[in-house]
């Protein structure tokens, strides 16, 4: 810390220094905040969306799982599914193939997700099926699981 | 209407006492009451039961003809007949909805509709029975097919409301589904074309509180001539009337307007043939201050050519009364 005053020159006066002390000091301690900020947030936002991309994979795949089952049942005996059951089971399908996993930002995401939650509810009580994604996370306390 | 411009008075037919907690909802039979049929009425209630009440049609009086219980958990919150009259629809607090048959007298259950995440709120069939529309407290819609066998598909479950959905009611003619919520919304969901029902339009009102009475209309005539969706409009409102929470509104073939309110009282409006105003203007007839010994939560016009009107109330009874015109 320079307590010297700097040398005089037009428009300055002898409370520059102090003044710019301050300033200096203010852009100092910015700068070192900023540069935490940016790594804790990283690390952070890290954190939070390898929770999201593993809820929503996992939730994906066990739609797939259901679809997978459904659909097996439907091709060996279509005659005990309905019409509506078996159209909305292929809609589960073509969601399930066009749901843009490597581009989250996507925005279509969550209309399809919530497109996707309406229609596995409303086959399940069609069918008399209770299903249920329990998830792996559901229930843990967060403060335990870590990516 | 034949215009009576004299008074109005509410007399009280009967006291059906029975159910052992708050009454929550009546529904009189469609296909009851007439051509010798007896009139049938059922109730539904917090004790979790429903009750059939039927007329004698020899002595005019009221009697339990069954009730309907060991099914429900918890409360029943709605009841509804299909327009056939042979099946009753209850939606209770235990999320789930039960469909019973009326087999020569009996009653039985022979469908569970779960798909709800908590409780039911409301019930409703559309004009022809092939569709049951419920709702509830996960403020989600779902819309049901009724198929051979007493058989139930999920149609479509609409979610939109961001509260609790309190009521749903199909339009009398028109396979249009009315929705209303806490979100204080009134949202109309349509179908285009297989399964494919959306939200068409979303009526809200800024200032409205559940003290008044507000009306709307469509042109039906425009509507139905297929002409694509015609909106609805608020043509009224019923303001300065009640000072306590209207619980339930229903309208009698005459056009003559029921309400049962917080205030343990039911009102009857009818529209003023004034004509100074623009659009239509309603004026109360009557008040019954002390109809109930607590609050009025439902009241139904009876479906005949007649003035009866049921009513239900947190005092655990329902009340059949008929308004007749004081020469």
């Amino acid at each position: 810390m320079d307590v010297r005053p700097e040398p005089a020159d037009a428009g300055s006066d002898i409370f520059d220094s102090s003044l710019n002390l301050e300033d200096a000091h203010f852009r100092e301690g910015y700068a070192d905040g900023h540069r935490h900020g940016v790594a804790a947030g990283r690390e952070e936002g890290r954190q939070v969306g390898l929770k999201t991309g593993f809820e929503t994979g996992e939730e994906l795949g066990f739609y797939r799982g259901c679809v997978g089952v459904w659909g097996s049942a439907i091709r060996a005996d279509p005659t005990r599914y309905s019409a509506r059951v078996q159209k909305s089971v292929r809609t589960m399908e073509a969601l399930l193939d066009g749901y843009p996993t490597m581009e989250p930002e996507d925005e279509r995401v969550q209309e399809m997700m919530g497109h996707l939650r309406l229609k596995f509810r409303a086959v399940c009580a069609s069918l008399g099926a209770k299903l249920e994604n329990r998830g792996y996370l559901k229930g843990v306390d967060n403060k335990d699981v870590e990516f | 209407m034949e215009s009576h411009d004299g008074a109005w008075s509410l007399k009280e037919v009967q006291k059906l006492e029975g159910h052992t907690d708050r009454v929550w909802s009546v529904a009189w039979n469609p296909a009851a009451g007439v051509a010798g049929v007896p009139a049938m009425l059922a109730s539904c209630s917090g004790d979790k039961t429903v009750r059939v009440w039927e007329q004698n049609p020899s002595s005019s009086s009221w009697f339990c003809k069954a009730v309907l219980d060991e099914t429900h958990t918890r409360t029943v919150r709605s009841c509804a007949w299909s327009p056939s009259g042979k099946l009753l629809a209850t939606g209770s607090f235990d999320a789930t909805t039960a469909i019973w048959e009326n087999v020569g007298g009996d009653f039985e259950c022979v469908s569970t509709l779960e798909g709800h995440e908590n409780e039911v709120k409301s019930v409703c069939w559309n004009a022809s029975g092939s569709l049951l529309a419920t709702c509830g407290r996960d403020r989600s819609v779902w819309i049901w097919e009724v198929l051979p066998g007493n058989e139930f598909e999920c149609a479509s479950v609409l979610q939109g409301h961001t509260q609790d959905v309190k009521m749903v009611q199909w339009h009398p003619t028109m396979d249009i589904l009315f929705s209303c919520s806490y979100d204080n919304t009134i949202k109309i969901w349509a179908e285009d074309g297989d399964d494919d029902w959306h939200c068409v339009q979303t009526l809200s009102e800024a200032n409205g509180d559940d003290l008044t009475i507000k009306v709307w209309e469509t042109d039906s005539a425009k509507m139905m001539s297929g002409d694509g969706y015609v909106p609805w409009s608020h043509v009224c409102t019923l303001s300065g009337y009640h000072d306590r929470t209207i619980f339930s509104v229903h309208w009698s073939r005459e056009g003559i307007i029921a309400s049962g309110a917080a205030d343990d009282a039911i009102r009857f409006f009818v529209e003023s043939k004034d004509g100074s105003v623009d659009g239509p203007s309603y004026k109360m007839i009557l008040r019954n201050e002390k109809a109930h010994d607590m609050d009025v939560n439902s009241v139904r016009w009876s479906h005949g050519e007649n003035r009866f009107l049921a009513s239900a109330s947190d005092d655990g009874t329902v009340k059949i009364w008929e308004l007749v015109p004081v020469i």
